[in-house]
């Protein structure tokens, strides 16, 4: 819960406006934490193997699970389009995975409603793996082809980073629903 | 007549369906929206290259303020480790430098020689010329695509296909600059490709990333020469990006079909890196004049005019 719903407009005080006004932010906490993410990934590690895990795109997956209302597709195809400016990839590489793999996390949720965290992580590892295997074909399809065999590497180190992702991503929300504010209805 | 009419549906229940149909059209167009890009990308690959040198600009500077302490630590680490290791370290380097000085007393005379055969030929060489010196700000270690990003800029005059030299080797070419921050290519990326020569034979051929830590050295040109494990290659200077004599790294794998190269320099390691001006000026890619369908009469040419250039595959 990022908010109890705020009492009407036209009842609120000018000082519970501006409350209600600041607290819009708490909206965007989800795309910020991605973006986080996706900075973070940026780090120049002295490895010479597409390892890094896709911490932007877990944090994605993570939310989708989450808070689904606030990680819908277009707001991941938003992260996946500054990812792919900040990689240096075809501009929608990554915008189109990011969209793709929400809708396909919403998908799940759906077919398969509540579930514990071993199957979140066994889920989380097949839309990876079928990220790491659509990415060269649009490469290609945006003129630069590319071998997947690499992406592989960083598919392995993401599945055994997803607990900490989501337990991050967990942690912030639940820090989040206890900072909720109050609202006085009446 | 046996007709009933269909129940009414709740009001809840309407609006989640159409919120469901909403939502599923405008998944199903945000997914559109991305291939379109994607044509674009492929039609234009310079698309919103200004957005990506901004978003560059942003992050290029926090990553180089982020791990400046982290190299802080690492210095004095070294600094320690140093501390320890120096009598052992000033032996080695006493016996190392014995060996050099002897070198260097035979090279000096082959120089020499070198330099007057070179005033003698009048051989005009171009010179390296260092643009600027940073660290490695950022990199993309999780990406088909293997770039890194410095935090100089247009601002230092750093330009597009500039050589990035690391302490041991070539680290790659810059590709696109912002105001303060530029994007490396680095030598690994499977876009890259590095002419090279393998310093023993002297034979030519192409450096190609894998985003794997080794290259492919590929299109060796000439007859087929073996290579031996252990082989330098380095730079070969053609194409004028970069500079002869680079050390690229040293062949791994000597099989004829697909030779490996590991790379000397590791980019990423934290050392410093020098931009340099590239080796030969790139022409201008801007024609010269205008482009003529007409024949030019011979009277205008012999004022001055210039030649009629017909529309080809050079020009637009």
């Amino acid at each position: 819960m990022i908010s109890t719903p705020p009492p009407p407009a036209l009842l609120m005080s000018p000082a519970e406006r501006r409350r209600w006004l600041i607290s819009l932010w708490r909206y965007g906490v989800p795309a910020l934490a991605s973006v986080l993410f996706l900075v973070l990934m940026l780090a120049p590690v002295p490895v010479s193997l597409p390892a890094m895990p896709h911490l932007a795109l877990m944090g994605v997956l993570a939310w989708a699970m989450l808070q689904p209302g606030l990680m819908p597709p277009w707001v991941a195809f938003l992260i996946g389009m500054l990812a792919d400016l900040l990689f240096g990839q075809p501009l929608g590489v990554n915008a189109t995975l990011f969209a793709l793999a929400t809708g396909a996390m919403r998908m799940a949720s759906r077919a398969f409603g509540r579930h514990g965290p071993g199957f979140d992580w066994m889920l989380v590892a097949a839309v990876l793996l079928g990220v790491a295997l659509t990415t060269a074909p649009l490469m290609a399809l945006a003129g630069q082809p590319t071998e997947v065999l690499p992406l592989l590497w960083q598919w392995l180190t993401s599945v055994v980073a997803w607990p900490l992702v989501a337990r991050t991503c967990a942690a912030v929300q639940r820090r989040l629903a206890a900072s909720a504010p109050q609202w006085r209805h009446g | 007549m046996d007709w009933t009419p269909a129940p009414r549906r709740t009001t809840a229940l309407r609006r989640e369906q159409n919120l469901a149909l909403v939502s599923a059209v405008v998944s199903g167009a945000v997914i559109a929206a991305g291939l379109i890009l994607l044509l674009v990308a492929r039609v234009n690959p310079d698309t919103a290259s200004g957005v990506r040198a901004a978003a560059t600009d942003i992050v290029a500077p926090v990553w180089s303020v982020v791990r400046s302490p982290l190299d802080g630590a690492a210095k004095l680490a070294g600094d320690f480790s140093d501390y320890f290791g120096a009598v052992s370290r000033a032996d080695r380097l006493e016996a190392e430098l014995d060996i050099a000085n002897a070198r260097l007393r035979a090279a000096r005379a082959g120089q020499r020689e070198l330099q007057q055969l070179k005033r003698l030929m009048a051989v005009r060489e171009p010179t390296r010329t260092v643009v600027a010196t940073t660290r490695i700000a950022a990199a993309t270690a999780g990406s088909v695509a293997r770039t890194a990003m410095l935090a100089v800029g247009s601002g230092d005059g750093v330009t597009r296909d500039m050589p990035v030299i690391g302490r041991d080797g070539l680290v790659g070419r810059t590709l696109e600059v912002g105001r303060t921050s530029a994007r490396v290519l680095l030598i690994t990326d499977p876009v890259s490709r590095v002419p090279v020569i393998v310093e023993r034979t002297g034979q030519a051929g192409l450096a190609i990333g894998r985003n794997l830590p080794t290259l492919l050295l590929a299109d060796r040109v000439g007859p087929d020469q073996p290579l031996i494990v252990g082989d330098r290659i380095v730079t070969s200077g053609d194409g004028g990006v970069y500079p002869p004599g680079v050390p690229v790294g040293v062949v791994v794998d000597a099989s004829p079909q697909m030779p490996l190269i590991r790379p000397a320099s590791s980019p990423l390691g934290g050392g410093f890196v020098t931009v340099e001006r590239g080796w030969l000026p790139i022409p201008a890619d801007t024609p010269a004049g205008p482009v003529f369908d007409a024949p030019v009469p011979v009277e205008a040419r012999t004022r001055g005019a210039p030649a009629p250039r017909l529309r080809g595959a050079d020009t637009p």
